[in-house]
């Protein structure tokens, strides 16, 4: 399998959006018919070409891959039909990417991918009340779909409702608890709205479950300090500091003391191996 | 009259940070040298371009832009932001709040939203949208920039762009994607060898440009 198959596949795995780097892959895959090599994969890189080139503004290569994938699927083929709306969302017709969808939903209520459509056109069309009533309508009967209650999760954040954000995150972390990147949204949604020993709980989770996590480093900081400062001016009597800050399960002054040196020192040796500038950057930063 | 002018660099680094992330909302910080009573926006820090209404991580990076920013003598009193919904021009609730944190710091502090509709190819003129502070609310500036770049904002605030070539030299840079050169405190997080505080070869590539 020839090294851009297998980059196109590394990207397809990870999910990440490289629209302008598969489209550059693709492209003399394309043009010399060599995409065969893929085998069976050959239809996902298809797709996944056809949602970069959507990415991309790229509307003519997207249709000339549609029509590879209707010849081999045919009309009957949701995936193939979903992607017919996309075209239209892209060319300024939601309207009709909204008719689409919604036959494909009449025909099939608990047709996953017209939902999701659904939802992002929505989104898009700046309906954010009626896109989170989709979804969380969507939820009631997928409520095991953890990457729908993760964009649930964003579009609460989107609308500043952490709470509803909390909620979600909370039911992503159940389903997938050892994710770190689900505790450090947690953690950072806490931290927001607050609710500061939560916030440093959470982070210990992600620097415990993960390796050298920078940002899981700077959030125990963070939050220890901001505790620590905080109590101390509670204890005094001096301030009370603001009073929407939780602290009450927070560790002992001691604990966090340790914790905060803790994670001084793991990031000084994280940032031992960047340059001088960012080094001194780190170093002013640990003095305040 | 407060007279605020953007240089080519401030503006480059931050419409290419929206480049590299169409789909998402993006901010970031602008910094500023003083004389005079004049304000000139020098250069763009580039902050995130997901979760951008959690602020843990805008804390840190905030003060580790003020400390920057001290020693090399400028000021952090700008704020940018692009959101992921491209109508959207007006400065959000979070986007007000994060900039309040500024002009506490800081009196002299404006925020822009970037309007999408001034990026598309046939548009002209700065796609900045001012807002400046009158406790409790930010004001919106509405063609503050004018058509031909020279400021005629309201409420004691000017804006230009520092000269009739800003617009041409972005849309410049945007077309030869460089865009992988900017490097937001998000990436830093991943990867602590990326210097986001100064992104000094986009710097090089802009004043070339």
């Amino acid at each position: 399998m020839s090294s851009s198959l297998k980059l196109l596949g590394e990207i397809r795995q990870s999910s990440e959006r490289r629209p302008f780097e598969v489209l550059k892959l693709a492209e003399p895959l394309l043009n010399k018919g060599s995409i065969a090599q893929a085998g069976d994969e050959v239809w996902l890189v298809y797709e996944q070409v056809f949602l970069a080139a959507i990415d991309e503004g790229q509307i003519d290569v997207a249709k000339a891959v549609l029509e590879i994938l209707h010849n081999r699927f045919g009309e009957e083929s949701q995936r193939v039909k979903r992607l017919y709306g996309l075209v239209s969302e892209a060319t300024g017709h939601p309207e009709d990417a909204k008719r689409l969808y919604d036959d494909m939903l009449e025909k099939d209520a608990t047709n996953v991918l017209a939902n999701k459509r659904l939802i992002a056109l929505l989104k898009s069309q700046g309906q954010y009340v009626q896109a989170i009533q989709e979804l969380v309508s969507y939820l009631d009967t997928h409520g095991n779909d953890f990457e729908a209650w993760l964009e649930l999760t964003h579009l609460y954040l989107d609308q500043h409702l952490y709470s509803q954000a909390a909620f979600c995150i909370e039911e992503v972390i159940l389903q997938q608890p050892a994710n770190h990147y689900f505790h450090l949204c947690y953690a950072e949604i806490s931290y927001t709205m607050g609710n500061l020993d939560v916030a440093l709980k959470e982070y210990l989770r992600v620097v415990e479950l993960s390796t050298d996590n920078v940002r899981g480093f700077y959030g125990v900081k963070l939050t220890a300090d901001r505790i620590l400062d905080i109590t101390s001016s509670r204890g005094s009597g001096k301030s009370k500091g603001p009073s929407h800050l939780k602290v009450e399960n927070a560790p002992q002054k001691a604990m966090l003391e340790r914790l905060s040196q803790l994670a001084a020192e793991r990031l000084l040796a994280i940032y031992s191996g960047s340059g001088d500038a960012m080094k001194k950057t780190l170093e002013e930063w640990l003095k305040l | 009259m407060t007279e605020y002018t953007v240089s080519v660099q401030a503006y480059a680094k931050a419409v290419l940070h929206c480049a590299k992330h169409p789909w998402a909302t993006v901010h970031g910080l602008l910094l500023a040298e003083k004389k005079e009573g004049k304000i000139r926006f020098v250069d763009a820090v580039p902050l995130a371009h997901n979760w951008t209404n959690l602020t843990a991580m805008f804390d840190v990076a905030l003060q580790q832009a003020q400390q920057y920013a001290k020693t090399k003598g400028l000021s952090v009193c700008g704020y940018y932001v692009a959101y992921e919904d491209t109508k959207a021009t007006q400065l959000s609730a979070s986007g007000a709040l994060l900039a309040k944190t500024l002009v506490e710091a800081d009196e002299s502090t404006v925020a822009f939203v970037v309007d999408a509709k001034k990026l598309t190819p046939g548009s002209s003129g700065a796609a900045f949208v001012p807002y400046v502070y009158a406790e409790p609310q930010w004001k919106e500036q509405s063609n503050a920039f004018g058509e031909s770049g020279k400021g005629n904002g309201t409420k004691g605030a000017s804006f230009v762009l520092e000269n009739n070539r800003v617009v041409a030299v972005t849309r410049k840079l945007v077309d030869e994607r460089a865009e992988v050169w900017v490097h937001d405190f998000d990436e830093h997080l991943d990867d602590v060898s990326l210097d986001w505080l100064q992104n000094q070869a986009l710097s090089e590539r802009i004043r070339t440009t």
